[in-house]
């Protein structure tokens, strides 16, 4: 069996499940709208794949080693607005990327940060407090028809005031 | 028979957000001694940094603890504990602060006593029971792989 880690539309909850590895993605599909109870059209994407999984490859094709991450949602891209320092980078991710990916990209590439800087910052949602974990899917942060969402891209603050008690 | 902070603990164990962190090589289950559980969590050098949480009235009630000598069973040695490069890892990785019982986090239970401007300083921080324990071992993975990190002076018997 194939251990299978999904996220879905909207939700913040990772599950799991277990699938013969003869299986086909459109069975993988059907399974991971069933146990998320998802409706809609819903297209399946590995994580940060830049293309949607073919129905008809086998789960076996596409499964490391330590099995397979997927993210099912109904947009098939989202809308990514990044704002530091008064500037905002712009462009479209699939719902599976990870935010660790959208943060490097907008950290280093859009803003010019070193790796050891962009390390130092964390995506937070605009107007809220919400620093979503480095692996959370994008696609569990918003929900069709609604394909876009905004961050700020903020320093990780350190904990100040330790002292001996 | 258990309590229902330990059932609590022991669902959260199961839930394929705590795996995840396991199967991605972040951190490590060492077992349940309850209430404590210990948690090794992977540094960016490789060198794992053993936390023993104390999770009683969990998830309602935050857990709090530091890092731990399993060969011992007692608080790590202060020169086994993760070092700082000048930044925010050392606020945290405190050996003086609780005689080194707790790290100095808002998510701590401990720590966040006496320290209700976190609340706001800081929210994000602060312990979220629907997130349960990956928040605790999502923040302290953080640091130990942020570029403030050094490596332990002395390696964990």
């Amino acid at each position: 069996m194939i251990s299978v880690f999904y996220q879905t539309e909207g939700h913040r909850d990772i599950g799991h499940l277990e699938i013969e590895p003869g299986a086909t993605v459109a069975q993988l599909k059907e399974l991971v709208v069933k146990a998320a109870n998802a409706e809609g059209e819903l297209v399946l994407f590995a994580e940060d794949a830049d293309e949607p999984l073919a129905a008809d490859v086998l789960v076996k094709d596409v499964a490391g080693a330590h099995g397979l991450k997927v993210h099912a949602h109904r947009c098939k891209e989202i809308a990514v607005a990044v704002t530091f320092n008064r500037k905002v980078a712009r462009r479209t991710f699939k719902p599976g990327t990870t935010v660790a990916k959208v943060k490097k990209w907008a950290a280093v590439k859009e803003f010019g940060m070193t790796p050891d800087e962009a390390g130092e910052h964390l995506l937070q949602i605009v107007g809220t407090h919400d620093r979503p974990a480095p692996n959370t899917h994008l696609g569990t942060l918003v929900a069709h028809p609604h394909c876009q969402i905004g961050f700020d891209l903020v320093p990780d603050e350190r904990v100040n005031g330790a002292s001996e008690a | 028979m258990a309590g229902p902070d330990e059932r609590a603990l022991q669902a959260e164990l199961a839930r394929p957000a705590f795996r995840l962190g396991q199967i991605d090589g972040r951190w490590t289950l060492h077992g349940v001694t309850w209430p404590y559980v210990y948690v090794g969590v992977v540094a960016r050098d490789g060198v794992e940094c053993v936390l023993r949480l104390n999770c009683a009235g969990y998830p309602a009630t935050a857990p709090t603890g530091g890092p731990w000598d399993m060969k011992r069973n007692a608080v790590l040695d202060p020169a086994c504990w993760p070092r700082s490069r000048g930044g925010r890892v050392a606020a945290v990785f405190n050996p003086g602060w609780k005689n080194g019982t707790a790290l100095y986090l808002p998510c701590d239970r401990e720590s966040l006593v006496g320290h209700d401007n976190w609340r706001v300083e800081m929210p994000s921080k602060i312990w979220r029971p629907e997130d349960g324990i990956v928040q605790y071992l999502e923040l302290v993975h953080e640091l130990l792989n942020c570029s403030d990190y050094s490596t332990p002076a002395r390696a964990a018997a």
